[in-house]
């Protein structure tokens, strides 16, 4: 028990430090996380780490819940609760206070030129993103192509994304990608 | 959400109720196979008008640059703009809590079912199609906000510097606000 509740405070207090450093998203962390966990803590081996990073990317859910999935292997559920709560909580306080502060801006020219400034500095990091995930799940001419069908219909239809991917998993198990 | 059109979505988001703020983010985060945003940016534009194209690319520029995971911090400024303090809790909760019970029943039984061929060959072309969903939204955002040269010469350098330079994400970021910023000032003059 006082090894669990040991673990749990190791988990709230590094996670939140982590927290508040997580600029760009959780992708920024993950080696630090990575560090912690496998390095410094010996919670588990690189390659479970790797497992668990890819099982958050395909479960639903924000791909930052791979803390909760650690959490959960490091403390079970409450492990993944502190976890989850540690890495979003001052991170969710931070940006709440900001926009409180960018609200009493809202006539400011400032604004708008911060605003318009990091709109396509967004889009291109959200490129670059989806074009990372890509070069690590196109491992054959079949997922290329589903890459890149999924990006068409997404970008210039209507289409449910449920269809996309339900589509490409049966054409996984079909064995065409 | 330039200071002519924060009005508007202002109003539009306040008109959310709560059952609806919690109902979409909930949604988003049970979709949100292969990351959330694809499903963030449908809802949001898309299905409930909340936000245009624009409105949202700015916002989601706003999240980025913020620490802490993009769509969660989307929920709260989304939440608190619609429905104060208890809106922002309300949508974090929905995004989080209930997918992190979904994922960790996955993680328990993935080692059962991680093998079986289909299963395994069933995801990894369904994470190849994700991959496309992300790919699709950045050019949706990058189609719908049309972005003047200045602005795509910056989006430019993030996408190489990020995605094919493997630059560390932090400092892109830095530079990138100070020179984007720089630039946008000059042409408000």
């Amino acid at each position: 028990m006082s090894a669990d509740l040991h673990a749990l405070t190791e988990l709230a207090v590094r996670f939140s430090a982590l927290s508040l450093v997580a600029i760009g998203g959780i992708n920024a962390i993950v080696p630090e996380i990575h560090r912690v966990v496998v390095d410094v803590q010996g919670w588990m081996t690189s390659a479970e780490f790797a497992r668990l990073f890819a099982l958050a990317q395909i479960a639903p859910g924000p791909n930052a819940m791979v803390v909760a999935l650690v959490g959960w292997k490091v403390a079970g559920i409450a492990g993944a609760l502190v976890a989850t709560i540690a890495t979003c909580g001052p991170s969710s306080l931070a940006c709440y206070y900001a926009w409180r502060w960018a609200d009493r801006l809202q006539e400011s020219r400032w604004r708008a030129i911060v605003q318009r400034a990091l709109a396509p500095i967004a889009i291109g990091l959200i490129m670059a993103s989806g074009y990372t995930l890509a070069q690590g799940a196109d491992r054959s001419p079949g997922a290329f192509a589903l890459t890149i069908a999924a990006a068409t219909a997404l970008a210039f239809t209507r289409i449910n994304p449920v269809w996309l991917l339900g589509v490409a998993a049966l054409a996984g198990i079909a064995g065409i990608a | 959400m330039t200071p002519t059109d924060s009005g508007a979505a202002q109003a539009r988001l306040q008109a959310i109720s709560r059952t609806q703020l919690f109902a979409s983010f909930l949604k988003m985060g049970l979709l949100g196979f292969g990351g959330v945003l694809p499903w963030a940016r449908r809802v949001i534009v898309d299905e409930r008008r909340w936000l245009s194209d624009r409105e949202f690319a700015e916002l989601i520029g706003l999240c980025q640059v913020l620490p802490g995971p993009n769509v969660v911090n989307l929920a709260v400024i989304v939440g608190t703009r619609s429905r104060g303090p208890v809106g922002a809790l309300l949508a974090v909760g929905a995004l989080l809590f209930v997918p992190v019970g979904v994922m960790l029943l996955i993680a328990m039984s993935y080692d059962q079912v991680a093998n079986v061929p289909y299963v395994r060959d069933g995801i990894a072309a369904a994470s190849a199609a994700a991959a496309g969903l992300i790919l699709g939204t950045a050019t949706r955002l990058l189609v719908q906000a049309r972005p003047p040269l200045r602005g795509m010469l910056t989006g430019s350098a993030a996408f190489v510097a990020v995605g094919l330079l493997h630059w560390p994400l932090f400092w892109v970021i830095v530079v990138l606000i100070a020179v984007g910023v720089t630039v946008e000032w000059g042409a408000s003059r």
